[in-house]
């Protein structure tokens, strides 16, 4: 290449490049904190004087405690923490949970708000404990936002979005753009740079099944589906276009039958109350047979118990 | 509509100033991603700029265009950070994986002039950091050499000399 090709080559680069993820929750966040105004000195004197009076009523940040490694002791809207090889860190989000932060791992606090505790995860790997009502505890990542409906997980994920979110107890919706996996205890999704999350599975699906659903070879998850697999099969169906969601359907509704109230005809309009009422089924068989594991066989296609 | 939303946002209307960012984001994001030549630090430079453009918003008199005045505060938020960084640790931070520097759209392979692209994305990231601010500056924001010394705090004969050393090391990798 000459000197030439390579300005040319320069000047056809693209003026513009989309964040991988909306930056403006964490910008808005900080609005304002630095802007000068002529009352400054006069609200930050008040300021100082109502922190004296009402200590530790209310927090600006979350405290950091180093579990290996050292690193600040806050985390305040719009800082980092980043950990290297060596170091974790477990962060105390409000008094609703605890986020460990794994070595080589690199995090935001975006908002803190009592209806929004949000934070972003560039790369790396978190353990998440929140117990609380949903929706109020986030985790954005480049492909997407981890929406807490009251759980435990796990997530990991590289710079350009490639990674997984294990849930170990409650439940998860992964939003993107274009979709959301609802993720329940004992169940897995993976994401991909570009394309959100994939479709949930169970920790024990077979490998054919992963490799089936990740190639998106709806032939052959269909033939390897098991009664267990139903979580995968349900957000199936709003993956495929109109002429295979029949034979997910039905297939769906041979393995776990449908609830009383949700037709074929609702299923296959993608009718939210119907797929919703047939999710609640699902999850809930799904839940008796993980809590109650080594205590009772649970027939994975009513949930009831085995005789 | 620019001016309109700018005027509204100096007033001090948030709503103003977030459409601007959405308008405005990607170049600004650029900017800082091949400046930095890491994926995470350009958001948080992009963060920063957007937060400094609006605590400085009543500086801005319209002498100039306002993507000129936002772009002129990113370089001067990098480079203040570059610097920052650097009398903070004294010494080299490794260079990201430069297959980091390429966002998510860029995930496929990619064949022909797009392909290109990428390369060349890449092979910049992985610059030595003076080298690739004054290629970005110079090649790619057509910046002249005295502003970016100017700007950098970098001699101009120092910027000319990095963007020779620039353009061999990329014409070295690309001919790879």
């Amino acid at each position: 290449m000459n000197e030439r090709e390579l300005l040319e080559a320069a000047g056809r680069l693209p003026k513009s490049i989309e964040p991988p993820r909306d930056l403006w929750p964490g910008i808005e966040a900080r609005l304002g904190r630095g802007r000068s105004r002529r009352w400054y000195w006069v609200a930050l004197a008040a300021a100082a004087v109502i922190a004296l009076v009402v200590v530790n009523t209310k927090s600006d940040g979350w405290k950091v405690t180093w579990l290996a490694g050292a690193g600040p002791g806050t985390v305040r809207v719009g800082q980092w923490i980043e950990t290297d090889a060596s170091s974790r860190a477990l962060i105390a989000v409000g008094h609703i949970g605890q986020v460990e932060v794994r070595p080589r791992t690199r995090i935001q606090l975006v908002a803190l708000r009592a209806d929004n505790h949000r934070l972003a995860l560039a790369h790396g790997a978190i353990e998440a404990k929140v117990d609380t009502v949903p929706r109020i505890f986030f985790v954005e990542t480049p492909v997407g936002t981890a929406v807490d409906l009251g759980c435990a997980y796990t997530l990991e994920m590289d710079s350009l979005g490639n990674g997984l979110l294990h849930v170990t107890a409650g439940e998860v919706a992964f939003q993107s753009r274009d979709y959301e996996a609802r993720v329940p205890m004992g169940a897995i999704v993976l994401t991909h740079a570009g394309a959100g999350p994939g479709i949930p599975y169970v920790e024990d699906a077979p490998e054919t099944l992963r490799r089936a659903l990740d190639s998106l070879d709806v032939k052959r998850v269909l033939a390897v589906a098991r009664p267990d697999d139903a979580i995968s099969l349900w957000h199936l169906l709003r993956r495929v276009d109109q002429a295979q969601r029949g034979a997910v359907y039905d297939r769906l509704a041979s393995l776990v039958p449908p609830p009383a109230g949700v037709s074929r005809a609702a299923a296959l309009a993608l009718d939210s109350a119907a797929l919703d009422a047939y999710w609640t089924h699902i999850h809930r068989i799904l839940f008796r047979k993980v809590i109650l594991r080594g205590v009772r066989d649970i027939d994975p296609r009513t949930g009831t118990r085995v005789r | 509509m620019t001016d309109e939303l700018v005027r509204r946002a100096q007033a001090g209307d948030q709503t103003a100033f977030r459409d601007l960012y959405h308008q405005l984001a990607g170049r600004v994001y650029a900017l800082c991603l091949r400046l930095t030549g890491d994926a995470g630090a350009a958001e948080e430079r992009t963060q920063d700029v957007f937060v400094r453009a609006w605590d400085k918003l009543r500086s801005f008199r319209g002498e100039s265009a306002f993507t000129s005045w936002l772009h002129r505060l990113a370089v001067n938020v990098v480079m203040n950070e570059q610097r920052t960084r650097f009398r903070r640790e004294q010494r080299v931070t490794p260079v990201a994986d430069p297959d980091t520097v390429v966002g998510a759209q860029h995930a496929a392979p990619l064949h022909g002039s797009a392909g290109l692209s990428i390369d060349l994305e890449r092979a910049i990231a992985a610059l030595p950091e003076g080298a690739r601010e004054v290629f970005v500056l110079y090649d790619i924001e057509g910046y002249s050499h005295a502003e970016i010394g100017e700007m950098t705090g970098i001699a101009e004969g120092t910027s000319k000399a990095q963007l020779f050393r620039a353009r061999h090391l990329l014409r070295e990798k690309l001919d790879r």
